[in-house]
């Protein structure tokens, strides 16, 4: 097991060592005559930059290589790395947040209520034909250029996923447990809380992991459009430049936020869902 | 005793001490489908006396669930009247003396064996202490001791149907309804569930309406074995079941008395068996 366990981390190792040295110097490989037609152009270090860099572009825009030293950098600089990244993680979890606690009262409520359920169904499904990303320009006009259009964009794309997982779990509960509930002497909100709520929380769960990268995309899809500021705003502002490895930079910071967010949700639901198998030894 | 005792149809003469818990009259249940209407219950009428222990028995599809189902009021009924202690059961009431233990597995997958136990007694608000004092004793019980923090899916079938039953007989209910809680069960488990039913039956005598396809289980079991027609189901016969007591689940099959009213049934229930598979 230990054995197999080491070498499937040596294979990933290996790849991303080949990955890191092809991108750096791939490229160079054109030099060489004969070599060249097998060189795609894609690998041209001004469409993906390369690692060295990358590198390079992280120390300037995190103010870490500034000859006038780091704070005078970071006051100068009002969308630094940084503050970029603070801003965009902080709308990002308020459309999380606000998405997901709309999107789950709203399934628990419809899933629960045939008579709601059949009044809405046909706006619900009106406005879930919409893909969210052609309202944000709206929503930039209406909520303007600052934070508050890419909390709501955020939104508004997390709540219908986490909607429509909530509703389908509310609806798939057990009847004949919402019925033992009920013979134990349970009443209406009672067995929502004991019962609907708890055997709901795997889809909703499964509904959470897939909206915070949603979260994130609402989030940088408003910087791209219209914004003062954040890590979209930073891509955007390289992209202008031509500046392939300053996006890049950008990218690597969304990748690691993603990824720990992803870890974040994983750990809660592992404890939360832990009466689950598949969840069993990962508490 | 409550205090609608004697309220009830009078009782037949050998019991006269015992009161009647559940009346059953003209009960009629018709089921709408797509392609018409199926009368699935037709015309039952019975009475289950205090401490008796009743089994519904007839063919698969005959309407025995249905008939439990309509006397826990989990299901409307088309006509006739149900009366628990006297007071009309409506659809959708839930009614606190009444207990009930369903076939398919209803143990809540998120709680472990002991709050399983306890659920009831929870949201009843019973201090945790008392509770768990509670929970203990019916855990032991129910020979579940050492599982108490497993959840379900780390239990086997037999077990997880033990949970359930004692889930429901925490809440020490006065009539208890089951509905085939041991038919998804192998043979050996069934035993071994009977075993621990007669046990606390014989000790508790609650009043049971106890729905079974399997003749074996119900004369183990019952004092009294209503034997329905198969679909529609009628009332078609209704025997005493006076093996004495305390049994034991697995002597008493190897008895003659046993053995000669399994096969007085069995004719009579082979019969029903028989329109089944006709149809």
């Amino acid at each position: 097991m230990v054995g197999t366990k080491v070498k499937i981390l040596l294979w990933q190792l290996v790849i991303l060592a080949t990955a890191f040295c092809i991108w750096e110097w791939g490229y160079d490989l054109r030099k060489v005559a004969a070599l060249k037609p097998f060189v795609p152009s894609i690998l041209d270090p001004y469409f993906i930059s390369k690692p060295s860099a990358i590198w390079t572009s992280f120390l300037k825009l995190g103010c870490l290589s500034d000859p006038a030293g780091f704070i005078a950098c970071f006051d100068k600089n009002p969308n630094n790395l940084w503050l970029a990244t603070v801003v965009t993680l902080k709308n990002m979890w308020w459309g999380f947040v606000s998405g997901s606690v709309s999107g789950v009262l709203a399934g628990l409520i419809l899933g629960r209520s045939d008579y709601l359920a059949k009044i809405c169904e046909p706006y619900i499904v009106a406005m879930n034909s919409i893909p969210r990303i052609a309202l944000v320009p709206l929503i930039i006009l209406m909520f303007g250029l600052g934070d508050m259009s890419k909390v709501v964009t955020a939104w508004i794309v997390v709540f219908f996923v986490v909607f429509f997982n909530t509703f389908e779990g509310t609806r798939s509960v057990d009847r004949d447990q919402i019925a033992a509930a009920r013979l134990l002497g349970a009443s209406e909100l009672t067995v929502l809380r004991t019962v609907v709520i708890p055997s709901a929380l795997a889809w909703v769960f499964a509904s959470l992991t897939p909206a915070v990268s949603f979260a994130l995309i609402g989030v940088i899809v408003g910087e791209f459009i219209g914004a003062e500021r954040g890590l979209g705003k930073l891509i955007i502002e390289a992209e202008a430049r031509a500046n392939a490895a300053e996006m890049m930079v950008a990218i690597f910071i969304m990748m690691i936020v993603g990824i720990m967010l992803a870890f974040v949700v994983r750990r809660v639901q592992a404890y939360l869902l832990r009466w689950q198998p598949q969840f069993e030894r990962q508490v | 005793m409550s205090a609608t005792a004697g309220q009830g149809r009078p009782a037949v003469p050998e019991s006269a001490a015992s009161r009647t818990r559940i009346s059953v009259e003209g009960l009629d249940k018709l089921f709408k489908t797509a392609d018409g209407e199926l009368l699935a219950v037709d015309n039952v009428s019975f009475e289950v006396k205090q401490g008796e222990f009743v089994a519904l028995l007839g063919p698969s599809g005959c309407g025995k669930s249905t008939i439990l189902n309509m006397v826990a009021g989990l299901l409307p009924k088309t006509k006739g009247a149900i009366r628990i202690d006297g007071d009309d059961v409506v659809h959708g009431k839930i009614n606190p003396k009444v207990g009930y233990v369903f076939q398919r597995d209803t143990v809540f997958p998120w709680r472990t064996v002991e709050a399983n136990i306890g659920y009831g007694l929870e949201i009843a608000g019973m201090a945790k202490a008392e509770r768990a004092a509670k929970v203990k004793r019916a855990i032991e019980l129910a020979g579940l001791a050492g599982f108490d923090k497993n959840f379900p899916r780390m239990l086997s079938g037999g077990m997880r149907q033990r949970v359930a039953l004692m889930r429901t007989l925490i809440m020490e209910p006065e009539v208890l309804l089951m509905d085939e809680p041991f038919g998804a069960l192998d043979t050996h488990t069934k035993l071994e569930m009977h075993k621990t039913l007669l046990e606390i039956w014989e000790r508790e005598r609650q009043t049971v309406l106890f729905v079974t396809h399997d003749l074996g289980e119900a004369l183990t079991l019952s004092s009294r074995i209503i034997l329905l027609s198969a679909r529609p189901g009628r009332l078609k016969e209704d025997f005493a079941v006076t093996f004495a007591r305390p049994r034991d689940a697995v002597s008493l099959r190897e008895t003659a008395e046993f053995g000669e009213l399994y096969s007085h049934i069995w004719h009579s229930l082979g019969e029903e068996f028989r329109r089944t598979k006709a149809e």
